[in-house]
């Protein structure tokens, strides 16, 4: 395995831009993908291999539901739904996730 | 909706999973293309990851294990079958026993806490008071001082005649009880109501509460009964209530009758109560036994050694509660036998792994974990333990059936019932695994450890090793030291019951009926009217033809006897005794009814005053060395008269234990004469057998008193066969449970030396080629089998030792290390063993040494 691209997704954090991209609405896999990547202007791409694991679990695990509808392209599409656990499993990330981030931004500025 | 139910219905809708997946794959593939393409990863690879998260790995994984332990079952048909029918019957047998030991320790009286419940019996200390002295446990005095024990209550517990126009007078059990008594109950009556304080008012009508198996027998369930009268020992009494199924306390009872005030003012009444209660939240039984031996010392105000009153957990008055030690010692035994079970078919799946050393290394070699060769092994063993298991569900629900059936004819507590529950079925799934676990781990282990490379090159034949056959033998020795617990236990028992029924009789007990009958004091309320009637029973009896003494006893031989308090006068130069004294009420007729012999004086006159006889054991104990004939001794009587009686026989000792058959108890025979009994028996001898005149003695009694049941008509053959057999009922299942376990571990020993033999085909053959004779090598094999026999026997035997210990309560005249009963022991294991040696080693010597040769 060689350095992580840019790009790539640190650990554990896709499942929170996956929650906290559905708060918009149902939403089917690639347009998760497409709304995280258009939201981090490109700067964040996520992989196929990794969000479909990663929907599956949470459905299992029951922060997101999922329901087979029709596509805008009137194509059978899966699509995500953002769960009462899943809301709340957003907020705890969410707040975890600040509060890593002011933590770095405070080393980073005294270093 | 939760994870595993989510996995469950994708295992359900496999296809449809597979489906999904494939389809969101295309369709992000297709969005893909359509917006200018873009790189998609491995789309199988994605839908496999997928798949996975929705299914029960580690559950399949084990559901392959089973299909495949399935498939090895079936492949050895013969083994398998043979393993099963073996677990069946261990298992099945252990199942019965725990269901039946459960069940009758589980003391479902229907009163909350029972262990709680405490019974205050009279003490050793007593036994110094002078005789006539006042009764110590006084409930009245106890009832407004004690406070370890809430719910002071007590009850009177005896026979009582029931009669009403609706079936024949019968001998019922009634329990007259306090209403502190029946505020421990806990069920309500299912049929009118409970006893209320104007039940206990001195001119309360006679009530009566009814259980319902009474209600059932007697009354056919007539839902009218209530307010009816029925009448109890000649009083009318109004039935207020029927009581639900199974409700039996404080005794095993068919009626209920209040305590009224009444009663509670005659002295004879209290001296006859059982007193029991609660303890006090907190309080110990200690605590209780030392606050209430006290009041009562207070109350006697007489200088007493040991205690008056003994203060003893309620249930030890429960008959099985006795017999725990003896229930406990079938628990193990039958366990034992399970044990046998394990270690034969250990052996067996011993001797297939030897064949399967191939297979197994092949799939070692291929990459299979060595954990996951046991876990599979293991599933096997246990997939067999649990067909073994149905099958002993099977064993166990007739076994249950048939005790049922037999302990239903004797007279058991009602709350027992002897069916399959779920504790019971909890526990045959226990042992059914653990079993499986337990006879599977020795060859998994053993199967898991092998040389892959050796084992593959060498064809599956050098692995099995000295390390299966040490582990084989080892099996067959414990086995045996099993072995020897059980055939010890079952040997002491036997060599008990032998003693029982050896045991010389001083009486003849051929050609004797008897006969109970109660008469109630209600009708005969004094000595003359009681008199009265028994003479008028025995002269009427003694007229039918065929018979030749008629007389009256308060016991029967075997049956115990009656505790007096009474003074012994001192052999020459010595103080008199006071005591307890033991004995029986009788007739001078009964020594010749019984033919028993005196040895020394004459019985008592018939009208005789102020004369006693004693056996042998009596008059050794009080005036060894001395003419017996002339002493003198005086019992405490009911109204305080005490005169002396004088000894005018020695009887020679009649059995009245039935588990002392050498009767050494000292025992006083007071004439009946003196002191009239209202129950006694009638002990008949007669010229023609006594089957005969049992119709006619049922018939004179009821000649005499139409409400009078005559009851127990027995020949005195049979009521001491009876007797007996109680006593022997454990010895018989211990010698089953035995030679089961002798007859499995003898397979064991044959299955491991036959297979030894069958193994060194070709030694033995190079053996006799070079010139060993045939008795060499009989001898070789025997000895090599031998071995693990003694080695079994030298283990097996300072365990048997310690454990039938726990036996020695119910043996008769035999003790627990008893030398004979291990010699026999010894002699049936050592021809069990030399057989199971010998027939596989017959085999050997008649191997051909050149066949044995080409063997290869």
């Amino acid at each position: 395995m060689g350095k992580p691209d840019r790009g790539e997704l640190v650990q554990g954090t896709l499942d929170m831009l996956v929650l906290k991209t559905l708060t918009l609405g149902p939403m089917h896999g690639w347009g998760i993908a497409q709304s995280i990547q258009q939201a981090s202007e490109e700067v964040l791409r996520v992989e196929e291999g990794s969000l479909y694991p990663a929907l599956h679990r949470m459905e299992l695990d029951g922060l997101i539901d999922a329901e087979w509808g029709q596509s805008e392209n009137k194509r059978r599409a899966k699509y995500y739904r953002l769960t009462a656990r899943g809301r709340k499993a957003l907020a705890d990330e969410a707040h975890h996730w600040q509060q890593l981030a002011r933590a770095i931004a405070r080393v980073m500025e005294t270093a | 909706m939760n994870k595993f139910v989510k996995r469950l219905r994708a295992l359900w809708h496999r296809r449809e999973l597979d489906r999904d997946l494939a389809d969101e794959m295309a369709f992000h593939l297709a969005m893909n293309e359509q917006n200018g393409g873009g790189r998609f990863g491995n789309a199988t690879a994605i839908q496999e990851t997928c798949r996975d998260l929705w299914a029960f790995t580690s559950l399949e994984a084990w559901w392959q294990d089973i299909r495949f332990a399935l498939r090895t079952l079936r492949a050895s048909p013969l083994i398998t079958a043979t393993a099963i029918v073996a677990l069946a019957l261990g298992i099945g047998a252990n199942t019965t026993v725990f269901t039946i030991v459960s069940s009758a320790l589980r003391f479902d009286m229907a009163v909350d806490h029972i262990e709680r419940v405490v019974a205050l019996h009279p003490g050793e200390g007593l036994a110094n008071l002078a005789p006539g002295a006042p009764t110590p446990i006084d409930f009245l005095n106890l009832r407004s001082q004690v406070k370890t024990v809430r719910n002071l209550a007590a009850y009177h517990f005896s026979a009582v005649n029931v009669s009403d126009g609706h079936a024949l007078p019968e001998r019922c059990w009634g329990v007259q009880m306090t209403a502190s008594g029946w505020a421990m109950v806990r069920p309500k009556p299912q049929l009118g109501r409970e006893f209320g304080p104007q039940d206990e008012r001195p001119d309360a009508t006679p009530a009566v509460m009814i259980s319902h198996r009474l209600w059932e027998r007697r009354y056919g369930g007539d839902p009218a009964i209530v307010g009816k009268f029925i009448r109890i020992d000649d009083v009318d009494h109004a039935v207020v209530g029927v009581m639900p199924a199974g409700e039996q306390f404080p005794e095993d009872t068919d009626l209920w009758t209040p305590v009224t005030l009444k009663d509670l003012g005659n002295p004879d009444f209290l001296r006859s109560l059982l007193i029991f209660g609660r303890l006090a939240d907190g309080a110990t039984i200690s605590a209780a036994q030392s606050e209430i031996d006290g009041v009562t010392r207070r109350a006697i105000a007489q200088n007493v050694n040991g205690p008056v009153v003994n203060v003893r957990p309620f249930l030890e008055m429960i008959g099985v509660y006795d017999a725990r030690a003896m229930l406990y010692a079938m628990v193990f035994a039958v366990g034992f036998v399970l044990l046998i079970v394990c270690a034969d078919v250990a052996n067996l799946l011993l001797g297939r792994a030897a064949a399967r050393v191939r297979e197994i290394s092949i799939r070692i070699a291929i990459g299979a974990g060595r954990v996951r060769i046991v876990r599979q092994l293991l599933v096997e063993s246990v997939m067999l333990s649990a067909a073994g298991g149905f099958a002993g569900w099977l064993v166990a629900l007739a076994g249950l059936h048939w005790f049922d059936n037999m302990s239903a004819q004797g007279r058991r507590p009602s709350w027992i019932h002897f069916s399959m529950d779920t504790r019971g079925l909890l526990y045959l799934a226990g042992i059914s695994i653990a079993a499986g676990i337990l006879f599977g781990l020795a060859p998994a282990l053993q199967l898991a450890k092998i040389d892959v490379n050796s084992a593959i090159k060498d064809g599956g034949r050098g692995a099995e090793g000295p390390r299966g056959r040490k582990l084989a033998g080892l099996l067959v020795g414990f086995q045996m030291a099993l072995c020897v617990i059980l055939l010890a236990a079952s040997g002491l028992m036997i060599h008990s019951t032998v003693k029982l029924y050896n045991a010389p009789l001083s009486f003849q007990p051929a050609n004797v009926l008897t006969m109970r009958v109660d008469l109630p004091e209600t009708k005969y309320a004094n000595g003359d009217s009681v008199r009265g009637f028994y003479n008028r029973l025995e002269s009427e009896l003694a007229g039918l033809p065929g018979v030749t003494e008629v007389s009256l006893a308060s016991e029967l031989p075997m049956r115990g006897w009656r505790e007096f308090r009474g003074e012994v006068e001192g052999p020459q130069g010595k103080p008199s005794i006071t005591g307890e004294l033991d004995g029986l009420v009788v007739d001078p007729a009964y020594f010749p009814a019984l033919a028993v012999r005196m040895r020394q004086g004459r019985a008592f006159d018939e009208n005789g005053q102020s004369q006693v006889v004693v056996n042998e054991s009596f008059a050794a104990k009080f005036w060894p060395g001395e003419n017996p004939i002339g002493k003198r001794l005086r019992i405490a009587g009911r109204n305080g008269s005490q005169p002396w009686l004088t000894v005018t026989g020695v009887l020679a000792d009649v059995q009245q234990d039935v588990m002392r058959p050498l009767g050494s108890d000292p025992l006083i025979y007071l004439p009946y004469h003196q002191d009239p009994q209202s129950s006694v028996y009638v002990v008949a001898r007669t010229a023609i057998p006594p089957a005969n005149l049992v119709e006619p003695f049922r018939r004179a009694v009821q000649n005499l008193d139409e409400n009078l049941p005559a009851q127990d008509v027995l020949s005195l053959d049979d009521h001491i066969a009876q007797q007996r057999l109680n006593v022997t009922a454990f010895g018989k299942l211990f010698t089953i449970f035995a030679a089961i376990a002798l007859v499995l571990a003898w397979v064991g020993l044959y299955a491991v030396v036959a297979h030894a033999v069958s193994r060194r085909t070709q030694e033995i053959g190079i053996r006799m080629a070079v010139g060993g004779t045939r008795r060499d090598i009989f001898r070789l094999v025997v000895k090599q089998g031998m071995r693990q026999v003694l080695g079994g026997f030298a283990a097996g035997l300072p365990l048997a030792i310690l454990v039938t210990r726990g036996l020695s309560h119910g043996l008769v005249g035999v003790s627990p290390s008893d030398p004979a009963t291990y010699l026999g022991v010894a002699l049936v294991l050592g021809i069990a063993g030399l057989l199971g040696c010998a027939i596989p080693a017959r085999r050997a010597i008649r191997v051909d040494p050149l066949a044995a040769l080409r063997h290869e």
